[in-house]
């Protein structure tokens, strides 16, 4: 473990802002994804794991668009819608018949659907690395230099962009009828019914929302990142570390675990960079053994 | 034989068990009142150890069994029916008593018998013979009528040998005819075992029927205690809880 | 035969030797290396997946990091069989290697243990998934002991022992179905006993027991390290056969092969997962000879499984015979 090398990067301008606005981009993309995942449990009580295959879609979807029209704000957007409509087929077909089943069944048939998405993309685009989508023109400028540091611009765009989704979730969430009616159906989905409204109609969109959520992030990554089968693999284990950090079904909660993972993410490569991810996992441990609800979670009664 | 010394428990602000005080005597058969939410299950919970005491001290034979396990104080002698049965969903009547008498015995941990083949198996005949099981002994629990339901759970207690024997509302859910089924085999029970009983009633012709002593809850606190007699024509309770438009 | 009536160990036991015995002619009968690889495979598999069922099946844990123990069985056995320490010990060498797997697992799986066995559902299963990825963490930063994320490097010796060279096909195959059926009977014998009666009776109502006297924590830490402690065994056993040990044994997907089998035979019956193995093993074989997507097959296979037959393959024909 290299200490002496944080020690260093903190007290130097430079590597502290590089860190940190490098920390902010890997947390504010994991936050697009694992807020999907934390919804779609809050609501539907469904561990959905195959949240990363739906990501590895969004990325594969964008590609797709992306070589076809050469427009990057479209393929981003089509790309992250497509897998909100794959995530609503996905529901009504095989979600919707697990809802009360066991764990295990839960997990089997989300991990059936990944070992079949990561081959499907296979046989559609081969099983080639397709190169990264690549940055839009417009932030193809030289980084900018704040205090020696190197900040790519469109680092800054995602960041930017996912705290703008954060903030239109969490409008959606508390402002509107939906996402008033999503809050209920998590605490008392037989209330909803009982007041005739189609229980069913708000999970599938709470399941689109999701899926959309992990397409986006998927979208975006296909940008800074090449696109392969199996990329969702190591996100969704992320998404499950901020979803357990988080307190799992707060949306908040993620954001401030997604925070978390992104800087130890970051600063970890500086302390440690061959045990990175073992940090990650030690925090993902500690919270579970002092806090098992997380840290924005409620207690269970 | 057990004895509760001005216990108080509180659930976020709410008085659940308020400064209760009482003891039972040696084989004696007592009911215990109380209209829904008086704080009757909180009681039995507070006496087995299952929640935490907030204030006040609970004795068996003697013994401080205050804030010890639950599983300490069924060690001690206490055993207890659930008034939601609780019982072991996929194990057979026979398995079911029989985990129950290893579990008291410690015999769990054994890992070089046969299970099916152990010499408990006569013990655990007759404690569904005393429970009425014998015919379903080996049907597996979820599959009994709701009645042989709450005898298990009831028998699950038995199999403890307890000194003391809280039953919570063994009645809960049956027609008349079930009821006094069950209650003649609870006072059967009773004079077979020679066991201190506690039970919780709705039914007051049941309870003025076989119970010596009655303590009437309310809001947690015990509102009167004594012979069916004297709680007949208590006035306090006749207002609080008989009054309530009761035939 | 009077001895085949009773459920009892001795009858296990002398199934076991039979099974054992006939599995040894059938390697004279169909001389063919790959099924013989098959055979033991799925018994190595089946060892890996009869231990998670103890917690699965029987005390109704999802444990989701159970190829921690797996690993952990892989790099102990490898390491010490590349260490002087053990090679000097010459005939005693892989015996004494296959102990110290075991035991270090056992090791782990009580740590790992006493800590989850504190969380219930969802909780419990994610913690020790974060075990096992720390686990897997620890195994690619210690490069300079594990080789890192390309295994154990360089191999290691087998030296022959009471006349057993597990380098010959015909000693490794004997040796390790015998091995694995011997461990399959020793944990018949357990889940058998009042000990795996307190396992169901934890898995059915994990409330009650306390009212009855009961320590469950106590007994589930002990299943937990018995599953532990046989799923290094399984790991050993694996890494005896590939001559190494990568760190995807310790990633989290290995801990869904077992899931798998067990869900393909049933978790209900006690050789389901054996069973799980088997078609698990056929199914890779079958299917990596004729496409490359084996995960599109296997995904589809567990599908139906999961929306279709709704229980392992062995509880379906267990349910049916009982029924006739
Ligand atoms: N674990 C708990 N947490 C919070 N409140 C509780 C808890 N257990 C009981 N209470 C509250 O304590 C009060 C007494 O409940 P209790 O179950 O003891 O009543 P009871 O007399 O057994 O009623 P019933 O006849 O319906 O069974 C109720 O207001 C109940 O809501
Ligand atoms: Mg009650």
């Amino acid at each position: 473990m290299e200490i002496f090398a944080l020690f260093d990067c903190i007290i130097s301008p430079a590597c502290l802002l590089s860190q940190a606005t490098g920390g902010l981009k890997i947390g504010m993309l994991l936050f697009l994804v694992a807020s999907g995942l934390t919804l779609v449990f809050g609501v539907l009580g469904v561990i959905n794991f195959a949240h990363g295959a739906l990501y590895m879609l969004g990325a594969y979807f964008s590609w797709q668009v992306m070589t076809l029209t050469g427009h990057f704000g479209l393929s981003v957007i089509l790309g992250s819608l497509g897998v909100g409509i794959f995530g609503l087929l996905f529901e009504r077909t095989l979600i919707s018949r697990i809802y009360n089943a066991e764990l295990l069944v839960q997990i089997l048939l989300c991990y059936s659907v990944v070992l079949i998405l990561d081959d499907l993309v296979m046989i559609i685009w081969g099983d080639e690395f397709l190169s990264s989508v690549g940055v839009p023109e417009v932030f193809q400028v030289p980084p900018l230099f704040i205090f020696d540091a190197i900040i790519p611009p469109f680092h800054l765009a995602i960041i930017g962009m996912s705290f703008i989704v954060g903030i239109i979730l969490w409008f959606i969430m508390t402002k509107t009828r939906f996402g008033r009616l999503v809050r209920a159906a998590a605490v008392n989905p037989k209330m909803l019914e009982a007041l005739g409204i189609n229980i069913n109609f708000i999970r599938a969109g709470v399941f689109m929302l999701g899926s959309f959520l992990a397409g986006l992030g998927g979208a975006l990554a296909a940008s800074v990142g090449s696109v392969v089968s199996g990329m969702g693999n190591s996100i969704i284990i992320e998404s499950f570390i901020v979803t357990v950090i988080g307190g799992m079904g707060s949306i908040s909660g993620a954001f401030l675990a997604s925070l978390i993972i992104g800087m130890a993410r970051s600063f970890g490569a500086v302390a440690m960079p061959l045990f990175t991810d073992g940090l990650m996992f030690l925090i993902m441990v500690l919270v579970l053994v002092i806090r098992p609800q997380g840290l924005m979670g409620n207690k269970k009664k | 034989m057990l004895k509760i010394d001005k216990l108080s428990k509180s659930f976020g602000g709410i008085l659940a068990t308020d400064n209760v005080s009482l003891e039972l005597k040696p084989n004696s058969i007592n009911a215990l009142i109380g209209p829904n939410g008086a704080g009757k299950t909180t009681l039995f919970n507070l006496i087995t150890g299952k929640i935490d005491i907030d204030e006040g001290q609970i004795f068996i034979d003697n013994t401080n069994i205050t804030n010890l396990k639950e599983s300490e104080i069924t060690h001690l002698g206490i055993a207890r029916a659930f008034q939601i049965t609780n019982i072991f969903s996929t194990l057979s009547v026979q398995d079911s008593i029989k985990v129950a008498l290893l579990a008291k015995q410690h015999g769990l941990n054994n890992m070089w018998n046969r299970f099916k083949a152990h010499s408990i198996n006569k013990e655990a005949e007759s404690i569904a013979k005393l429970s009425g099981l014998t015919k379903s002994y080996n049907t597996i629990s979820s599959a009994l009528s709701h009645g042989d339901q709450k005898l298990l759970d009831i028998a699950l207690a038995l199999a403890l040998k307890p000194k003391v024997l809280l039953l919570d509302e063994p009645t809960a859910g049956m027609g008349p005819e079930e009821r006094w089924k069950m209650i003649d085999r609870i006072q059967k029970l009773w004079k077979k075992t020679k066991m201190t009983v506690l039970f919780i009633e709705h039914d007051m012709d049941i309870v003025f029927d076989i119970a010596q002593n009655i303590y009437v809850l309310q809001q947690g606190a015990i509102i009167a205690e004594g012979t069916p007699k004297e709680i007949k024509s208590n006035k306090k309770v006749i207002k609080a809880y008989l009054g309530g438009g009761k035939k | 035969m009077n001895l085949l009536k009773k459920d009892n160990f001795q009858r296990d036991v002398f199934l076991g030797l039979l099974v054992w015995f006939m599995l040894i002619i059938f390697y004279y009968i169909l001389p063919d290396p790959g099924i013989h690889d098959i055979i033991q495979k799925v018994f190595i598999l089946g060892l890996f997946a009869m231990s998670l069922n103890i917690l699965i099946g029987y005390l109704g844990l999802i444990a989701f990091g159970h190829a921690a123990f797996f690993a952990s069985g892989a790099y102990t056995l490898g390491l010490f069989l590349q260490s002087d320490f053990v090679l000097n010990l010459a005939g005693f060498s892989i015996p004494v290697a296959i102990v110290l797997a075991v035991l270090v697992s056992s090791i782990l799986a009580t740590l790992i243990g006493v800590i989850c066995i504190r969380l219930k559902d969802i909780y419990f299963s994610f913690l020790t998934l974060a075990f096992q990825m720390l686990i897997y963490s620890i195994i690619l930063a210690l490069v300079n002991i594990t080789g890192g994320d390309q295994g154990l490097m360089g191999g290691f010796p087998k030296p022959p022992f009471l006349g057993i060279d597990l380098g010959k096909p015909f000693d490794f195959y004997a040796f390790t179905i015998f091995i694995s059926i011997i461990t399959i009977v020793l944990l018949r014998q357990l889940i058998e006993s009042p000990f795996g009666y307190g396992l169901r009776m934890i898995r059915d109502n994990s409330e009650r027991p306390a009212a009855l006297g009961f320590n469950n924590q106590k007994h589930k830490l002990i299943a937990f390290i018995i599953a532990g402690s046989i799923a290094g065994l399984a790991g050993s056993l694996q890494a005896l056969l590939d001559v190494g040990a990568y760190p995807e044994w310790a990633f989290w997907s290995k801990s869904a092969e077992p899931l798998f089998m067990i869900l393909l035979g049933g978790m209900h019956s006690f050789l389901g997962p054996l069973m799980g193995a088997l078609i698990f093993e056929i199914l890779n074989d079958f299917v990596t000879a004729n496409t490359r997507y084996y995960g599109l097959v296997l995904g589809l296979v567990i599908l139906c499984f999961v929306l279709g037959l709704k229980k392992g393959l062995l509880d379906w024909l267990l349910i049916k015979l009982n029924r006739k």
